[in-house]
């Protein structure tokens, strides 16, 4: 087997934030802070220096809980066509032309955890007051989620687990990647192909998995 | 013979079972996954399930390489001999 068991320490701690550009930092902070109450916990003012032109900006964070945060970049002078051409989808930093596919769009984005239905629906009620209203509630059967855009166009996910993720999952989580590996190595990868080789990898280690280790 | 592989989760309970009303599907196990096969085709009907969307179209873990998927819609998952 090649990582069905944890080989390496596994040292990290969560994500200590993830970073953004904004051109709207008011409507930003208004979302994060005033709206999502998330409270601001950093922030650094820096006059821009090094070679390449850098614009004075303001690097501001958000506590998103576990000591995790969502950080901006507000960098005074530039215009979002700093980033190119406006596009007919997408975000500030992504733009996208209208033929791109939504589900191709929509892949990349930020996704927060709460525990259960009671704070995913506080969270809902706030956004649903604001200028910023969840654009979809979706149960996925085994996870709940709320959706809806940031000032700045940025997809915002929150959602909760319905039960709790089981042992075996894990399993099938490394034999699927395995299978994937396998699958990707050779001409034409698919699904179908990849459910086949997954087969050969159940039928090679599953009946040696045990629970609990 | 066609041999399909299902996690053993709560929310795909509802497909061994129903997959074994075909008096020529067996179900076994292998570790954590049901082991669903038959000398033929096997056919589980969603509604059946009771499963929706996420579950249904993400409740196959494996298909033996001599079984293919023919059908996997909103009415069914049918298997055959490849």
């Amino acid at each position: 087997m090649r990582a069905y068991g944890r080989v390496m320490d596994h040292r990290v701690q969560g994500v200590d934030h993830v970073a953004f550009p904004t051109f709207d930092p008011a409507a930003t902070v208004r979302f994060y802070r005033d709206v999502l109450g998330f409270p601001v916990v950093h922030s650094i003012c820096a006059a821009g220096w090094g070679p390449e032109d850098h614009p004075d900006f303001i690097h501001f964070f958000f506590d998103i809980g576990n000591g995790d945060r969502i950080a901006f970049f507000y960098y005074f002078g530039a215009r979002p066509e700093i980033g190119g051409a406006a596009g007919a989808k997408g975000d500030v930093y992504a733009r996208f032309g209208a033929e791109v596919p939504e589900f191709f769009v929509r892949s990349r984005h930020l996704a927060i955890h709460v525990d259960d239905e009671a704070d995913l629906l506080e969270y809902r009620r706030r956004l649903d007051e604001s200028a910023w209203p969840v654009e979809m509630q979706i149960q996925h059967e085994t996870i709940e989620s709320i959706y809806t855009h940031d000032p700045n166009g940025y997809m915002f996910e929150i959602t909760r687990a319905m039960r709790p993720v089981t042992p075996q999952e894990d399993l099938d989580a490394n034999l699927t990647i395995d299978a994937l590996l396998d699958v990707v190595a050779e001409p034409e990868p698919t699904f179908g192909k990849l459910l086949a080789r997954k087969a050969e990898l159940i039928v090679a280690h599953a009946a040696e998995w045990e629970p609990a280790r | 013979m066609t041999t399909l592989y299902v996690l053993d989760v709560p929310e795909n309970l509802a497909l061994p079972k129903v997959a074994a009303e075909d008096p020529d599907v067996a179900v076994g196990r292998i570790g954590p996954y049901f082991v669903i096969s038959a000398p033929g085709p096997i056919v589980i009907d969603r509604r059946a399930t009771g499963c929706r969307h996420a579950v249904w179209y993400s409740s196959v873990a494996a298909v033996a390489p001599d079984s293919r998927i023919v059908q996997h819609d909103k009415d069914a998952l049918r298997v055959e001999p490849a």
